[in-house]
């Protein structure tokens, strides 16, 4: 059975549509990068995911319970979510924010159990910030910040974690270091990852490390296309999406990888050439 | 090493959150105007315990007993409950600059007690009148805060503000059109907060929804660390944040009403207190909820001796918070560096 599954998905703010007729599923240990220029739709589409706002239209089963009939709680066991730029209060420590992953297990009068406190420390590991648990959250990195947000998902227990742009603000090394632990968490623990993103090549990424991967061109208030990396970002769909010329290059990054990236090149569709 | 148990200095200062509001009660029966000797407080409190005649006089009694008495413990109730429901909105609204009153009970509760002293000229009504209006000013911010049918957070802080400066407008209006002469100072005093001239009664009336807010507060205090991740992440940590916001809001409501309506308005404990409780044992408010109490009830208390010894006539409280805790928390500003702020 898919993780989730999406049929018919429509939404709109009164009478201004947002999307409509998207279908998608998402596999356990899947990666599934949604793609589109700004406004288009990805964070509301990411909203509906999570029960935040209720469809207009369709149906989203997760784990083939249909998200209407499920309460916060309910759902924040089965799909968690990691925002794009956390917006920081309070000095909490890390582990204190991490804890805050198991609200979905309390109950209503009650407060983390030990149990809880252990699960926070071991994901903690898992995102390798072990060390920064007595730390306040306020004084780490960008890069850093995002992984307590990776771990806090985690701490969810959840087999699906949404990110929204999850590197927006982040420089190339740290960058590296989130996509390197969301590979490895998909691969040792085969959660899925649904990820809006403003950076395709991350697609390519993923599927050169060898992990199912699947992109959704989000254009036209509907997913336009779905399927492989390697398929559907290509130089024609990058223009329609984007209204840029680019190029996909493929570079040997070893003797068995190619590594394909795409260059964007310039604005100027109507002069039609590339370089 | 203390008494052969290695205590920590986190192990010390809950230790001392704990005793620190009863230190404070007793210490008070010692602290007035009147002039009783220690030996005598002792005794009447001995035989009080032991139910045996002392030989004390009377008066003396009356004084420590129906006087000094019901005073700090009520201060004590008042100060917790200003800066347990402060903690709680700061967590709630995810700004360390609001305070108890950010909803308007206060100056709900303010215009109900001029209300009260204009129609009656007396104060027999303050007590109803100011809590009952204190919880309306807060019913509006929050019906103003759910315009969109969802409670933002900035529109609850933007209703707030609305209703507080409605009311602030009504209760200069009941100022003007008051007797100058013997309503309107008495309406001022009581805007200015005093803790005198309580009795045991004022515990049972005002004490009731002091405590049950105070213990709502206490119960659902960790999910304030969790809805102070903002609307969208607490939802999605699995919180119904519509809910548990207005379950919190109520409980917070209840505690100021409860202690604005026997205190009057008493700026500043709300406010600042919190922010002490943070320099001591960090934002996680599973810790920070119960270290607003205790702070808050010790700081009142303390405050409140001050202001009866300090001068031939009482010092109105409200004055007195702020004089005295502003130094005291530049003191420990310097002295912690603020713990992580």
């Amino acid at each position: 059975m898919a993780k989730v599954f999406v049929q018919g998905a429509g939404f709109g703010y009164g009478s201004q549509d947002v999307f409509n007729e998207i279908n998608c599923k998402i596999d356990s240990g899947e990666i599934f990068c949604i793609v589109g220029p700004n406004g288009c739709g990805k964070t509301t589409f990411i909203d509906c995911l999570l029960g935040i706002l209720k469809l207009n239209e369709g149906d989203i089963f997760l784990e083939g319970q249909n998200i209407k009939t499920m309460t916060p709680g309910e759902i924040a066991k089965l799909i968690s979510y990691v925002p794009q730029l956390h917006e920081k209060t309070f000095p909490y420590l890390v582990k204190e924010i991490v804890m805050m992953g198991r609200a979905a297990y309390t109950g209503w009068f009650s407060s983390p159990s030990k149990e809880d406190s252990e699960i926070a420390e071991s994901v903690l590991d898992m995102v390798g910030l072990g060390d920064f648990k007595n730390k306040p959250y306020t004084q780490l990195s960008g890069g850093e910040g995002q992984l307590v947000m990776i771990a806090r998902a985690l701490a969810q227990k959840a087999s699906v974690i949404v990110m929204d742009e999850p590197t927006a603000h982040l420089d190339f090394r740290h960058e590296m270091k989130v996509l390197e632990t969301i590979v490895k968490l998909v691969k040792d623990t085969r959660l899925s990852v649904i990820m809006a993103t403003h950076f395709p090549n991350h697609a390519f990424y993923f599927e050169n490390n060898r992990i199912p991967t699947s992109v959704a061109l989000m254009s036209d208030m509907t997913f336009s296309q779905i399927g492989s990396p390697s398929n559907v970002l290509s130089e024609a769909n990058i223009k329609k999406l984007y209204n840029i010329n680019a190029k996909v290059v493929s570079y040997p990054i070893s003797s068995d990888t190619e590594l394909k990236q795409i260059i964007p090149i310039n604005s100027n569709i109507d002069s039609g050439t590339i370089a | 090493m203390l008494l052969g148990v290695n205590i920590t200095r986190k192990k010390l200062v809950y230790i001392l959150l704990i005793i620190g509001p009863l230190v404070c009660v007793v210490a008070s029966l010692f602290i007035g105007r009147y002039p009783i000797t220690i030996a005598d407080v002792t005794g009447v409190l001995w035989s009080k315990l032991t139910q045996n005649p002392s030989g004390i006089p009377e008066k003396y009694y009356a004084i420590i007993w129906e006087i000094r008495m019901p005073r700090a413990i009520v201060g004590a109730l008042v100060g917790g409950s200003l800066a347990i429901s402060g903690a709680a909105f700061q967590g709630l609204f995810r700004n360390p600059l609001v305070s108890s009153g950010i909803l308007g009970v206060s100056s709900g509760a303010g215009f109900g007690a001029a209300l009260a002293i204009l129609l009656f000229s007396s104060t027999s009504y303050v007590y109803l009148f100011s809590f009952v209006f204190g919880g309306v000013a807060v019913f509006l911010s929050y019906i103003i805060g759910r315009v969109y049918n969802t409670t933002l957070t900035i529109m609850l802080v933007l209703g707030g503000v609305i209703v507080s400066s409605i009311f602030s407008a009504l209760i200069s209006f009941i100022k003007y059109v008051a007797d100058p002469y013997n309503q309107l100072p008495t309406i001022v005093f009581w805007l200015m907060g005093s803790l005198a001239s309580l009795q045991f009664k004022d515990i049972f009336i005002a004490g009731v929804p002091m405590i049950v807010g105070i213990i709502g507060l206490i119960a659902l205090r960790w999910k304030i660390n969790v809805l102070s991740m903002g609307d969208k992440e607490a939802r999605t940590l699995g919180i119904n944040t519509a809910l548990y916001k207005a379950i919190i809001i109520a409980f917070a409501t209840l505690a100021t009403a409860g202690a604005v309506c026997v205190s009057g308005i008493i700026g500043w404990v709300g406010l600042v207190i919190p922010h002490i409780g943070r320099m001591l044992v960090g934002n996680d408010n599973k810790v920070l909820i119960p270290t607003s109490l205790s702070l808050g009830a010790c700081f009142l208390i303390i405050v409140d001796n001050l202001g009866r010894v300090i001068s031939g006539s009482e010092v109105p409280l409200g004055i007195l918070t702020a004089l005295v805790g502003g130094p005291f928390f530049i003191y420990l500003l310097k002295t912690t560096k603020g713990g992580g702020w």
